[in-house]
Order: C-alpha cells, then structure tokens, then sequence
C-alpha cells in the first residue's frame, strides 16, 4: 500500500507543476497581450517578457515604434549581456516572418532594383538589401542575354523567398516563346517594348495572361505612350516611362517624362514606373509626381552599399508619409 | 567587314532548344555561305552557352578551311556596348541592335562592335522609315536589316515584306541588305531578286528539321 501511495503522491505532484507551469505562461502570455495591445506574437515578444521576469522591472518598457526587421541585428551588435538571445531570436524571427505574397498592390509604392552587370555583383547587392515587401529585383536585359534563363533561376534562388522577380526582357517579337521562358524561370512579370510592333505586344500581353504573370511595356523611346495603349486589345499591368542609359550618358538634356506619369493614370487605371532615376533626389521626384514603382541601378561609380542605402531611405520615407 | 559583299547568303534563325538544334544544324549542307543565327529567344534562354555551342557545332560541321559565321540576334535597346562585348567573346561574327533604339544606343553599339571586331547589324523592324534614321548615325553599320515580325506576320496577313526598300538603301549607301520574315519559298525567292544579300528564314524549320537541309540545298543550287 505504501507504492501506491507514492504514486498517487507523484501524481499529485506532477500536476501541481504542470498547473504551475501553466500558469506561468498563462502570466507571460497576459502581459504580452497588455504590451502589443493584441495583435501576432512573436518570438522576441515571448523572449523579452522572461527576461523582464528575470530582471527588475525598469527596463521593460516596449518600443514605441515597431522595429523594422532589419534593425534587430544592428541592436544585437551592441555587446550588452543578455543580447545574444535576442538576436538568436531575430534569426527565428526572420524565419517566421509571413513570406511576402509576390503580386503588385495598387496604391503601394515600390522600388525596383536593377541588375545588370554580373551574377557575383547581383548577390551582392541582394545580401545588402533591406529586407521589404516594397523591394522588388529586376533580372536586367544584359544578365538575362548573357546568362540565358539561369540568370533568373539564380537570382530568383538568392533572392529572399517571395521576393517579386522583374525580367527585363525587352521583348521585341516572338513574344509568346520569351513569356513561356520566363514564366517556367520563375518571375513574376516580363517586360516588352513600346516600340515594337502592336501584334507583339498583344500577344505579349495575352501570354503574360495565360501564364498568370504582370504584363509591363517599357515605353524607352515611344514619344507618346498614351496612342500605343489606346492600340492594344487589352491594356497590360504596368506601364514604364523610360530614359535609356545611353540616352542619359550621351545626352544629358534629355529628362524623364514625369507629366506623363499623371497622362497615363488620368487614362487608364494601370500602375506607373519610372525608370531612369539613380539618385535618391530623382526616385523621391519621381515618387512625389504619382509614380508607382521606380527603378533604379547601380552605376559604374557607385558601390554596392550606395544601393542598399538608397533602398534603406526609400522604405524610411515611404514609412513616414 | 567579315561578309563577301559579292555573295548571296542564307541565314537560318533558330529559336528552339539546344538538342534540336543540334540536330538541325547536322543537317545543314556545309557551306560558307550559310549563316547561322542565334536568335533572341535562344540567347535569352541559353546566353553566351547558347551562341559558343552554336559555333561550335557549326565549326565541327564546317571542318577546317572554312570561316563559320555566327549572328548573335540580340535586338539591343540600351546598354548595347555590354551586350556586344558579351556576344563577342562568346565567339559571335555579327551582333544586332534595334533600329527603334535611341540615336545614342545605335551609336554606341556601332562603335562597340567595330572595337569587338564583329559585324553590326540594324533591325528595321517596325521603322517606318529606315533610311530616315541611317543619316542621323555618327557611322554607318555594315548590314542593314529589313523586318517583318513574326507576330505581325502571323496576325496581320496585309503586312508585305519592305521589298522596296532595298534598292532605295541601296541606292544611297554602299551597305549589305538583309531581308527578315520571309515565310514560303517564294517569299525567299523574291527577295534575292529585289537584290537582298542576305535573307533571314526561319519559318519551315519550326515543322520538320528535314526542311532544313532540303531548303539550304535548294538555295546552294538556285541563287549563285
């Protein structure tokens, strides 16, 4: 008799401890609630709470703002004790992080980041990039002629899952076998030419339909890209407004087309980009003149951070407005 | 200047994989006189691999003695001297660059091509007027191609080919003339006698590899 009542003493002890245990996650669980005001949680949330429980209680007051999650691995960089676990728990929650749905939103703003020069150099830039929703990467048309289709496989595979892929291929004809390419690589949206021929750039669009993915007509050189929208059997998801960079290079004088921006919207319920602009004062003009997306590159002279930075600025002003 | 101006050639586009193609070009008859082009598709697709196997392949086919001549179709709209240079060292004799492209981007691709040691090519597709833009270059390129799309051909039947237009270039600048967008025999034909240097085909070989050889024979035969 004496085993069983030391069984039944076990099992009274072992769930006097479970309901401890409960309750103390119950504890950890109701102060998260009090601090975010609802909404996800999240492994860093959880984390602060127990050391906040181990610590007095000065330091527990929650940021104001959100950190965006860039940020957190900046914080851990500083060598307080304790803070290892907090970027442990950055990782997790970049792991965690809700993959961002690869479809453009109307009346969001985004920046698209052209490669163009090599592979090694495009993964470089991708490893600087802050990680956004409102960051989408362009396959340039020289990447994509020199590499072929592996050009947008590889980028697509360095890139952060979900991330929108542009592939700029300038189609010019044969649209239908260069949309099919594309879309079997992976990419979200294709490019083709304003100035190539109306039949082309139906078909382009007809097959960027059938292969679910964004129709964009590069307007470089098309004087007036309003008459090449009224030709089309059906209008594509994104128009761009161009300046080549040759044109740019060799003839300074020649601007971006900012009045057309606001033209084409008054027309036509389609989203505007700009491309042509490298300088943070050219993207902020062009966002402040109603574009939607804005390219930009990176130039001989500029390092690969010059690019994150911009990109970097961009999401803090976007942020702010 | 890589082309005998005193001879007629035949180019051979091609758009499909890199196994039938393969295949097609073993059929080809050997001769100097064929040309093969990478087309846009292709190198979108395969790249640089894509025009190296291609000269490869053509070299084997050709044997020692004879000058293969390889067309990368790159259609350039912009950056053009990066896409040459690329298109070069992979073994390209002739590279393209779009008529429609600015003024500034024909330029360059010009001068890149004569740096690179290749023969640059226009494409006058959708120029309504070609030899309204050959007078606004800093140099003239060494072929001039005349176009008809593909998707226009197949979607808008009245489209003619710009016969018409060769003798009027011609007549102007001491250039080649490369015919693009012939799809029957006929067509092809008609073009070397409009006084085309170069006609563009690629049409009967998407249905039978067969069609290949039998149609290069056919012009080795026909057109001296």
């Amino acid at each position: 008799m004496d085993s069983a009542g030391k069984i039944i003493n076990d099992i009274v002890n072992a769930l006097i401890n479970i309901g401890f245990f409960l309750l103390i996650i119950f504890v950890i669980w109701i102060r998260i609630k009090k601090q975010k005001g609802g909404g996800r949680l999240n492994f860093e949330d959880i984390f602060k709470s127990l050391s906040s429980v181990a610590k007095p209680p000065t330091d527990t007051k929650p940021p104001a703002v959100p950190q965006p999650p860039a940020s957190d691995t900046v914080q851990s960089n500083t060598a307080k004790p304790g803070m290892e676990l907090m970027a442990l728990t950055g990782v997790f929650n970049k792991l965690l992080a809700p993959v961002p749905v690869a479809k453009l939103k109307k009346r969001q703003k985004y920046l698209q980041i052209a490669l163009n020069s090599t592979l090694n150099e495009a993964r470089e830039i991708i490893y600087k990039l802050p990680r956004s929703e409102s960051i989408l990467v362009e396959v340039g048309t020289p990447l994509i002629k020199i590499y072929g289709q592996k050009a947008i496989r590889d980028i697509k595979a360095i890139s952060p899952a979900g991330t929108y892929i542009v592939a700029d291929t300038k189609t010019a004809d044969l649209a239908d076998r260069e949309v099919a390419m594309v879309a079997q690589a992976g990419a979200h949206a294709a490019t083709c030419l304003g100035v190539a021929p109306i039949e082309t750039i139906d078909v382009f669009i007809e097959e960027c339909v059938k292969y679910s993915i964004d129709s964009m007509i590069d307007m470089m050189n098309v004087e007036r890209p309003l008459m090449i929208l009224k030709q089309l059997k059906k209008l594509p998801d994104v128009v761009i407004l161009h300046r080549g960079v040759d044109e740019s290079e060799f003839s300074k004088e020649k601007q971006i087309p900012y009045y057309q921006i606001q033209q084409i919207k008054g027309n036509f319920n389609i989203s505007v980009s700009v491309a042509g602009g490298d300088t943070s004062r050219e993207v902020q003009r062009a966002f402040f003149n109603n574009a939607d997306i804005v390219v930009v590159w990176k130039d001989f002279y500029q390092s690969t951070s010059d690019t994150a930075s911009l990109a970097q600025s961009f999401l803090n002003n976007i942020k702010t407005k | 200047m890589r082309l005998n101006k005193k001879l007629k050639y035949l180019q051979i586009a091609f758009n499909r994989s890199m196994p039938e193609v393969h295949q097609m070009i073993n059929l080809l008859p050997a001769s100097e006189r064929i040309i093969i082009e990478a087309g846009t598709p292709f190198v979108k697709q395969y790249g640089q691999d894509g025009i190296a196997s291609l000269k490869g392949w053509w070299d084997a086919k050709l044997q020692a003695g004879r000058r293969s001549y390889i067309v990368a179709d790159l259609k350039c709209m912009d950056r053009g001297s990066t896409e040459v240079g690329a298109a070069a060292s992979a073994g390209a004799s002739a590279a393209t660059c779009l008529g429609l492209a600015p003024i500034e981007t024909i330029d360059e691709f010009i001068k890149k091509c004569q740096q690179s040691n290749i023969d640059s090519m226009i494409d006058m597709m959708n120029v309504e007027f070609p030899f309204e833009i050959l007078p606004k270059l800093k140099k003239l390129p060494d072929i001039v191609v005349l176009h008809r799309g593909v998707d226009e051909g197949i979607r808008n039947r009245e489209k003619q080919l710009p016969l018409h237009l060769i003798h009027r270039i011609k007549g102007t600048y001491n250039l080649v003339i490369s015919l693009a967008g012939g799809e029957t025999v006929k067509e092809v034909i008609s073009s070397y006698f409009n006084d085309a240097d170069v006609v563009v085909v690629w049409r009967p070989f998407y249905e039978e590899p067969q069609e290949t050889s039998s149609l290069a024979q056919e012009f080795l035969k026909t057109i001296k």
